[in-house]
């Protein structure tokens, strides 16, 4: 069994012959640079500056020898511009705070602001306002609420969807050149399309716009899903008929050089509750959700990933229901989350991507026995029947021991019996 | 003559604009500024907080109904200054250096606004000398620390270490909390409690000042 068919086994609710590994595959199951970069000098790999392909995160690349020594049987397909509006191409070195060679894309420009903190700036213009900050020692960006004031009688939703477009012949050529690679090494392949999140707050202050108009704080977003919601629905159905039409055209350019769709990562859980009520859910999001994965599922071979941090037990039957066949990233530590419930009541209906340990706790502040320990339960109650794909819980954080995430690695070896 | 249970229901109900409103008339009529706050106001955030614990609302309602509180204690807290009203308790609160996150810092700051207590807000990315330096200067007696991120979780202890470095400890009671944070990692770090969401956070500041 090669990656691609382990993944695909797993996705159809089969066993395959051990636990299929996803790191990097995606912008919430990767890995912080200073982490890949530990984890090359674990494997005694070519020694090299590692390329932050997605700066927001700063999420390291998991380059061709590294996914072979951890064993990752799953291959990422991203858009061409980063979160920041500039293309991952013509890599350049940067040193981090904390003295850290890595390579970021020619686009990635910054400044220091008087405290010492990084700006970057959207397309790499640096004659635009700065959309982005890391503090001073810092380990990631946050991006810089650039909120007009807003006057009720003049917003218009077209604002709020300047960033939905059809899809360019560049943006689509650079998809299929991605794909046909990713699916050339054999491993199972989720891409990330864009377009169909439908109100993920990550993407509401738009830092890959250089002027985002509409409304863009991320306060001001979650009051109008209650105080405005024609607005948002308004939002909502126009990104949804744009993103169909890319759909149509994407599928028509990569076929079934994709395994796996990721549709969307709009948060719904908090540690301990929601954002929203499940009606709430119903009303607001599931409609939209439901018309693409309806369109995927009659036109494509795709499976459709969910991403959803925290508390979010309650929504899984609607989002079985809007058609999602995957879900990510199975925060176990939040509350009605365990794995065992989660498995036995609804393991039939959605595959679990993630669970695998805790990275709020676990695996950057315990002990490798610890994150055995974890890694070795939740691989035995998620891979029972197939419908798992190992990851952490969203990405590996900065600073978490590198001996954490080898202890973490060698459980799955541990499980499946096998070693990379 | 104004009809007060009006503030209540805009408070609760998250209309700043009537919220606003109802406490100028009130004002122009002299109603005292003490009894707009702890006879309608307070009760009417606790209520949000309890609709908020049993799931009745989300964060939107909270953000609407802080905003309608704040809108109201705008036109009030002068009215109080003068009065030498004595709120519940000075806080200062922040989200630890090198975590530019908010949202839940600025919620359990507005709730806690609306729990009657005088906020220092100091922002995001706070570092343990400005916590001293506000607590001190404030005369502060809860000092309120957010985390999200697990790389920013141990610049808690840094600033708890801070205000015992600078003798004031043992003066102010601290509050932690945030995403990653635990009531076992609020102990570990010598925390006095642990604020699993706002409204627990006003009832741990009400019982701490009460101390």
């Amino acid at each position: 069994m090669n990656s691609k068919e382990r993944l695909l086994e797993a996705l159809s609710h089969r066993e395959p012959d051990c636990i299929p590994i996803d790191f990097g595959g995606t912008s919430v199951t990767g890995i912080h640079v200073s982490c890949v970069a530990a984890l090359r000098d674990y494997f005694s790999l070519t020694k090299q500056p590692v390329k932050v392909h997605e700066p927001y995160q700063m999420l390291g690349w998991i380059d061709e020898d590294l996914k072979q020594a951890m064993g990752i049987d799953v291959e990422g397909v991203f858009p061409r511009k980063t979160m920041f509006g500039f293309p991952n191409e013509n890599w350049k070195p940067w040193r981090m705070d904390d003295g850290l060679e890595v390579l970021v894309p020619e686009g990635f420009r910054v400044t220091r602001d008087a405290n010492g903190d990084t700006l970057i700036y959207p397309e790499g213009d640096t004659t635009a306002p700065p959309s982005g900050r890391m503090p001073k020692g810092g380990y990631f960006f946050d991006a810089i609420i650039r909120q007009e004031p807003i006057d009720e009688e003049k917003l218009n939703p077209a604002d709020n969807l300047e960033e939905f477009e059809p899809i360019s012949t560049e943006d689509l050529d650079y998809l299929v050149t991605t794909a046909q690679a990713a699916a050339a090494t054999g491993r199972g392949v989720i891409a990330s399309f864009g377009g169909t999140a439908f109100g993920d707050i990550a993407l509401v202050p738009a830092p890959f716009l250089k002027h985002p108009k509409g409304i863009r704080d991320v306060s001001e977003w979650y009051i109008s899903t209650r105080t405005r919601r024609d607005y948002i629905h308004s939002v909502f159905s126009k990104q949804c008929e744009i993103a169909l039409a890319n759909l149509e055209k994407i599928h028509a350019a990569v076929g079934s050089l994709v395994d796996v769709v990721f549709v969307c990562g709009t948060d719904f859980g908090t540690q301990k509750s929601s954002f929203c009520s499940v009606e709430t859910f119903r009303e607001l999001y599931a409609p939209y959700y439901k018309a693409v994965n309806d369109w995927i599922h009659r036109h494509t071979s795709w499976k459709t990933f969910k991403h959803s941090c925290g508390s979010v037990e309650r929504f899984i039957p609607s989002l079985i229901e809007s058609g999602f066949d995957i879900l990510n990233p199975v925060q176990c530590s939040a509350a009605g989350m365990e794995a065992e419930h989660l498995k036995s009541t609804y393991g039939q209906d959605i595959v679990f991507w993630g669970g695998g340990v805790d990275t709020q706790r676990v695996l950057p502040f315990g002990t490798p026995a610890e994150v055995r320990d974890q890694v070795l339960a939740r691989c035995k109650v998620f891979s029972q029947g197939g419908g798992f794909v190992f990851n952490s819980i969203h990405n590996i954080q900065a600073r978490t021991p590198v001996e954490n995430i080898v202890a973490m690695l060698n459980a799955v070896y541990e499980f499946n019996g096998r070693k990379p | 003559m104004v009809d007060l249970s009006k503030l209540y229901d805009a408070v609760l109900n998250g209309d700043a604009k009537t919220a606003v409103a109802v406490t100028k008339e009130a004002i122009a009529e002299n109603v005292d500024p003490m009894e707009l706050v702890n006879k309608y106001m307070v009760p009417a955030m606790d209520e949000v907080g309890r609709r908020f614990e049993c799931e009745e609302y989300f964060v939107p309602e909270l953000l609407l109904a802080a905003r309608a509180m704040k809108g109201s204690l705008e036109l009030i807290r002068p009215l109080l200054v003068a009065k030498g009203a004595e709120p519940a308790g000075r806080v200062v609160i922040g989200t630890v250096k090198g975590d530019l996150h908010d949202i839940g810092k600025n919620l359990v700051a507005s709730m806690l606004e609306g729990g009657g207590f005088e906020v220092i807000d100091l922002g995001s990315d706070v570092a343990p000398e400005k916590f001293v330096q506000a607590a001190q200067e404030k005369n502060a007696n809860i000092v309120c620390l957010s985390a999200l991120l697990t790389v920013t979780m141990p610049a808690m202890k840094t600033t708890i270490d801070a205000l015992a470095s600078a003798g004031i400890r043992d003066r102010v009671k601290v509050l932690v909390g945030g995403a990653p944070v635990t009531p076992q990692y609020a102990k570990e770090i010598g925390a006095d409690g642990y604020g699993e969401n706002a409204t627990v956070a006003v009832q741990l500041a009400r019982q701490l000042s009460a101390q």
